[in-house]
């Protein structure tokens, strides 16, 4: 079996820079803790599966682009995702 | 979030299925809009700074115009579809990590989509903040207008 590195690495670095954009504001009163993102990974896992291997790869049963995108948001949140500063509440 | 990974997954696929880097782009700009029409520009929790999109349309771009001229280099045409063997000096494992082996050896094509797709994502979803900071700038300037007329 042949893993295609390609997707999934490029699908991770979009989700990442995708994910880094999570500042949320701390005036809000709006919350979205950990399990915001853990029903977002399920989802995100029983929508790949029901994809399927697309686009025609044959490596695994499920859309791994899809999965890594998913993977890269919830990674770039964690790792660049702060809440919002003054400044930036400005802007 | 679940269409934006929609969309990268569009962007990825672009090169042997029906999409690639204008719609995967559309498709991620459109779950920002849809943040955006959702929660107002405020309260949106995906917080894009100028300084974000004027970089990654840079970078989407830069990355377009340099596979172009590494074409033009490596065999004298612009944009020419170079693969991965460059002059046949490229180890074979970063070949394979490079390389999209599905039947038509997509070559520098999914590179070229996903320069396109990080220009429309920014793109599409710039207009749609600059035109809802207008609004709440009209909002606010007509508001103050208002307040001048009564004290008037």
């Amino acid at each position: 079996m042949i893993t295609y590195a390609g997707p999934m690495v490029l699908g991770f670095l979009l989700g990442f820079v995708l994910g880094s954009r999570i500042k949320l504001n701390p005036e809000s009163e709006l919350k979205y803790d950990a399990s915001v993102y853990l029903i977002f990974l399920i989802v995100a896992f029983i929508v790949a599966y029901l994809l399927g291997p697309f686009p025609y790869y044959q490596d695994f049963p499920l859309a791994d682009g899809f999965v890594a995108a998913a993977v890269g948001i919830i990674v770039g949140k964690l790792l660049l995702g702060r809440d919002r500063g003054p400044q930036e509440l400005e802007d | 979030m679940v269409i934006m990974c929609l969309g990268v997954l569009t962007i990825l696929g672009g090169h042997i299925t029906p999409g690639g880097g204008f719609q995967g782009g559309a498709m991620i700009a459109a779950g920002f809009i849809f943040c955006l029409i959702v929660y107002g520009l405020k309260e949106s929790p995906f917080h894009l700074s100028h300084d974000f999109l004027s970089g990654m349309e840079s970078v989407g771009a830069l990355l377009y115009v340099f596979l172009g001229i590494a074409g033009l280099a490596f065999s004298g045409f612009y944009l020419y579809n170079l693969g991965v063997d460059l002059y046949g000096l490229v180890p074979s494992f970063i070949q394979n990590l490079f390389d999209y082996p599905d039947p038509t050896h997509a070559g520098i094509i999914p590179y070229l989509n996903f320069a396109v797709g990080l220009k429309v994502m920014v793109g599409l979803t710039a207009v749609v903040i600059a035109f809802m900071g207008f609004n709440e700038f009209k909002d606010s300037s007509e508001e103050e207008t208002e307040e001048e007329g009564e004290i008037e």
